[in-house]
């Protein structure tokens, strides 16, 4: 079984949120949406805000994702390993309904804010900005969903 | 009794002292404890940025990327990391030190501050030093979007070419007992520093090089990684400062308990020397008393 699984890693600044080993995993980047299988190609390319969607078996485990980078290599077992560096992760089960009010109230004020003009520092607002609804739009996908935490 | 009374009174206010500096000092070591764990967790994720941007550096020729030219220093920016509370032994004074050190070694050029925490900005000013800007409100364990505008602010500052280097004035955690302040350079990223980053973050990475499929293109993944790689490392100065923080405050607490346990033994001493000393002068007089009616 092991040559038909890659190992999934997925690790921010704070902790490494997710480390298993699964059949596949659906990754948003900014080229677009790949899917990664087994003895995919190494590759490195750059994260975009969504949802990683990992599979095995029946399972699926989605996961809210904002900013980064993802590596896929071949691990020193001859498997396939793919690191997902991402600036902000959370399962998508963990994003709770307080916090998505609190999200949403939020993503609003930045986007009013951001119509009034009245921001200064505009990176890490469009970075918040970008995580906020992004945990509103996964979450709101996701819901009445089936899936495993 | 008079100095019975005011040795009891004594003893008294140094045992509430000793309590809260003991309870200070079981604070600072849980919380040193969760600090300790924040930097680690951390280190995974600079292991693999790292691992990704050497496997990228053999594409990219470094004259491209701004952020690892290295311009001739004209201008500097230091982010000094200190802590918003006192009460932590040398800590704060350790790195301003350092930072003093440094000033005198760069006579004459301009250098500009971003200070981190209540007490360096404080100390900078008392030394007439330039504050761009000034964070006071990391907290005691902070979370990456926290300090995410501060590193921010740094490579904005870098990239628009107001300054040609970027220096952190932080307190290396060694252990418990050792803390290190140290300036380490941030921008711009050095080619052997990568290397040397390497080595010491993953020991497991694979010698061989892995023929990558870069998307979109090498120059906007560079400077992607590079940029994330400048706000991590920022992010975990900042971990190591804290948990040095917390250490040296748990230390300066542990002294202060002693010390409060010492006095409050050289005080009861005193005060039961005092008492027996009374006791034995009444003895004395009532035996005279006695001893003068029969």
């Amino acid at each position: 079984m092991s040559t038909k699984q890659l190992k999934l890693k997925i690790i921010t600044p704070e902790k490494t949120i997710f480390e298993e080993m699964v059949d596949s995993v659906t990754i948003p980047t900014t080229e677009g949406e790949i899917g990664v299988f087994p003895h995919h190609i190494p590759l490195v390319s750059a994260l975009a805000s969504g949802d990683i969607v990992a599979k095995r078996g029946d399972e699926v485990i989605p996961m809210a994702v904002s900013g980064g980078f993802i590596e896929v290599k071949p691990s020193e077992d001859g498997g396939t390993e793919v690191a997902i560096l991402a600036d902000f992760a959370e399962h998508v089960a963990d994003i709770s309904d307080e916090a998505l009010v609190a999200a949403k109230t939020r993503a609003e004020e930045l986007q009013k804010m951001k119509d009034n003009g009245e921001v200064v520092n505009f990176e890490q607002f469009e970075s918040e900005l970008a995580r906020s609804l992004t945990r509103v739009k996964i979450a709101d996908k996701w819901r009445g969903k089936k899936y495993r935490i | 009794m008079a100095a019975g009374k005011e040795l009891k009174r004594r003893i008294k206010s140094i045992k509430n002292t000793k309590k809260i500096t003991k309870a200070m000092e079981l604070v600072s070591a849980s919380k040193m404890k969760r600090a300790i764990a924040a930097t680690l967790a951390s280190r995974a994720y600079a292991g693999y940025s790292w691992e990704v941007l050497q496997s990228l550096a053999e594409y990219v020729s470094e004259t491209q990327n701004p952020l690892l030219t290295v311009r001739p220093a004209k201008k500097m920016l230091v982010i000094l990391i200190t802590s918003n509370r006192s009460l932590c032994g040398g800590y704060n004074a350790q790195v301003t030190r350092k930072t003093i050190a440094f000033l005198r070694e760069h006579v004459g050029q301009h250098i500009d501050f971003i200070s981190v925490g209540s007490k360096g900005e404080s100390n900078l000013r008392r030394l007439g030093q330039n504050i761009v800007a000034s964070f006071n409100t990391v907290s005691d364990t902070p979370k990456l979007a926290d300090v995410y505008s501060i590193g921010n602010l740094a490579l904005d500052m870098y990239k628009n070419g107001e300054y040609d280097r970027v220096y952190v004035a932080y307190t290396d955690f060694v252990s418990a007992l050792t803390q290190l302040p140290q300036i380490a350079t941030l921008l711009p990223v050095k080619r052997e520093e990568v290397a040397a980053e390497i080595v010491e973050a993953k020991a497991t990475a694979p010698k061989n090089a892995i023929n990558y499929t870069f998307e979109p293109d090498y120059e906007t993944l560079m400077s992607m990684i590079v940029e994330k790689i400048a706000r991590m490392r920022v992010y975990q100065m900042i971990l190591e400062s804290t948990a040095s923080e917390h250490s040296a405050r748990m230390l300066a607490m542990k002294n202060a308990s002693d010390a409060a346990g010492e006095m409050i033994d050289d005080l009861t001493l005193a005060f039961n020397k005092a008492r027996q000393a009374g006791i034995t002068q009444e003895i004395s007089e009532i035996s005279a008393g006695m001893a003068s009616v029969s």
